[in-house]
């Protein structure tokens, strides 16, 4: 498979502290990569660097061979880069169905969206998610009146219906029932081949259930690569895990 | 109600409006009215135009006046020029520029004396300072009330600029004794119904205009990037030239606005561009309903007109502007939609009492926070 991500000594730092110190990171097309690691391991951070919310300091982001470290966050956008944040943000005074036709849009500029009429268009693609994700019945609801999980779950749709090549994906089972979890994690299998997926989590249940290669944050670096039963014989991130009542109990 | 139904329901509002605004001279025969409710329908169009970029796109401009004044004097400018050969005689120059011992004509009162650049330049010279202007804000990421002092601070520097360059400006006593316009033969003089046309036709262009454009992906996605516009810089869009345009627009609307002030006043003054007005132009939305460019209308509509009366009656002479602040007060308390909000909660309302009579089974209530707690709990007891 090709290389679709490649990080090379990223440095991050907020007025002085090093979020992100020396990462290097590959992934290819078509992976479902998880990001772990203890808390301040600069996990998110990583994620923000990628999509351009962050900027290095130092170090360079290549996506498919182009260098995109210094690019706008809408640009990169543009080029099929999507991101899921932690805190669940999706439109709340707008409808499901307003929400996904926001995120599905393959023209971008004013204009060309001035002659198109926002009820109009296909809906068929966006309807079928939207049952995917359970919320059918919720298309001409404002998304304000969703549950905490239901909102999750729309902040996902709406990555899927972005199309995005690469979602970057902060926790997102945070705060769901393990129902739920175990749902996302289906859905998440199902997305992964078409897509490349880089996903945050802490839920190690979750991790088990979707991962196949992972990647151990520590300190702002990758301490560790492998499968998760290597991971978890590692003495490494044992010891960075120490205090916290080893990797199992993140 | 559905959508699409609600689209529907909205239009046949909106077109009631319109037909209601333009009979209205039929009705009235009294000309010092008919000038009075053309100035209610201006501050209307002003209104709306703060509503399509702050209820819609989340941008609270509080110096709508700066483009209101700017279109404002665009016209009284040229109107000025034509009446030179009556008020100085042939070669000479407007009045307050003899009093003020200018010689020559400044450069940039020289294309005033085509009608038609004067209105091209009372719609072009606001949108190009917003234009500008939102570019240096938005490029920047300045969001909220940021957005707000700065476009308050350039009210204040345009206003006090006007004032100071009286030379050229008249200052304080603003542009007066003006001519009639006349174009193609049509006169619009302040107390005439052809002037109350102009304008109650504008503000249906403006409505219906403004609704169309609601309508568009680019309205929808000013309202996302209302809800949140970081989330919709994630989806690929460029935000700054959104929030751009929806600035740009309302400040083109806006000095139209401002153009036909002049025409129903038939003069400028800096009090055209002066704080308290535009601080009014919020007020009127808010009480009509910023999400909604007809309520946003009918609030100043409404504001202006229960103004107009109160003050005028010797009965409210000392007291007018004690009700007018306890209208506000209540509208703020209880209506953040506005008025207009009034509609949906009548609907919902409607709605609710019918799923409830089990007339239609088919329509369901709208959910409420306990409803939502308790379909949440009944998860959580799945999982």
């Amino acid at each position: 498979m090709p290389v679709l991500l490649e990080m090379r000594d990223v440095h991050v730092s907020f007025s002085g502290f090093h979020a992100v110190a020396g990462l290097d990171l590959t992934v290819e097309q078509g992976e479902l990569r998880c990001l772990i690691g203890p808390n301040g391991a600069g996990k998110t951070t990583a994620l923000d660097v990628i999509c351009g919310k962050a900027k290095a300091v130092a170090g360079e982001i290549l996506y498919r061979d182009r260098n995109i470290t210094r690019w706008e966050e809408y640009l990169i956008a543009r080029l099929g880069i999507g991101r899921k944040f932690q805190v669940p943000s999706v439109f709340k005074d707008l409808t499901v169905r307003e929400n996904l036709r926001v995120a599905h849009c393959k023209k971008l500029g004013i204009f060309r969206n001035l002659v198109s009429r926002h009820d109009g268009g296909s809906m068929d693609g966006l309807e079928k998610l939207a049952e995917i994700v359970g919320l059918k019945d919720e298309l001409n609801r404002q998304a304000r009146r969703l549950s905490h999980g239901q909102t999750q779950w729309l902040e996902t749709a709406l990555l899927v219906a972005q199309d995005a090549d690469l979602i970057l994906m902060d926790e997102p089972t945070a705060g769901m029932t393990s129902a739920e979890t175990h749902k996302t994690a289906e859905l998440f299998t199902r997305l992964k081949g078409r897509h490349t997926l880089i996903v945050v989590e802490h839920d190690m249940g979750f991790v088990r259930e979707i991962g196949d290669i992972i990647s151990v944050m520590h300190q702002g670096r990758i301490l560790a690569e492998g499968k998760i039963a290597e991971i978890e014989q590692n003495p490494e991130v044992k010891r960075a895990y120490l205090g916290s009542g080893g990797i199992s109990g993140a | 109600m559905n959508a699409s139904n609600y689209a529907r329901w909205r239009l046949a509002g909106y077109l009631l409006f319109c037909c209601l605004i333009l009979i209205f001279p039929v009705i009235l025969n009294n000309d010092y009215l008919l000038n009075k409710f053309m100035r209610y329908l201006v501050f209307g169009i002003l209104s709306a135009a703060l509503s399509f970029s702050w209820g819609y796109a989340g941008i609270l401009n509080l110096g709508q006046a700066v483009s209101f004044g700017l279109g404002s004097y665009a016209m009284a400018m040229a109107l000025k020029l034509r009446t030179i050969p009556i008020q100085t005689g042939a070669k000479g120059l407007p009045d307050f520029m003899v009093w003020n011992d200018v010689k020559t004509l400044p450069w940039f009162w020289e294309p005033f004396h085509s009608y038609a650049f004067a209105i091209f330049a009372g719609v072009a010279a606001p949108m190009l300072l917003a234009l500008l202007l939102g570019w240096f804000m938005f490029r920047g990421r300045i969001t909220g009330v940021f957005v707000s002092i700065i476009t308050l601070a350039m009210l204040v520097v345009v206003n006090l600029l006007i004032i100071d360059q009286q030379r050229y400006t008249g200052g304080f006593n603003g542009i007066t004794d003006l001519t009639t316009l006349e174009v193609f033969g049509v006169a619009f003089d302040a107390y005439s119904a052809n002037t109350y046309y102009l304008i109650a036709g504008a503000l249906c262009v403006v409505l219906l205009g403004g609704l169309a454009i609601t309508q568009t992906k680019t309205g929808l996605i000013m309202q996302a990037i209302r809800d949140d516009e970081n989330r919709v810089r994630y989806f690929g869009y460029d935000v700054a030239a959104y929030q751009n345009f929806a600035l740009t627009v309302s400040a083109g609307v806006a000095g139209f606005a401002g153009m036909l002030y002049t025409l129903v006043m038939e003069f400028a003054s800096p009090t055209f561009l002066a704080v308290p007005l535009s601080l009014s132009i919020v007020i009127w939305c808010a009480v009509g309903g910023r999400s909604s460019l007809i309520g946003a209308a009918l609030g100043a509509i409404l504001v202006t007109g229960v103004q107009g009366t109160l003050s005028e009656s010797p009965a409210f002479l000392d007291t007018w502007m004690l009700f007018m602040g306890a209208i506000f007060i209540a509208v703020v308390l209880f209506l953040p939609e506005g008025l207009i909000g009034l509609i949906d909660i009548g609907v919902e309302a409607i709605n609710r009492r019918r799923a409830r009579t089990g007339e239609d089974r088919s329509k369901r209530p709208a959910m409420t926070v306990s409803d939502i707690a308790l379909e949440r709990s009944k998860r959580v007891r799945e999982g």
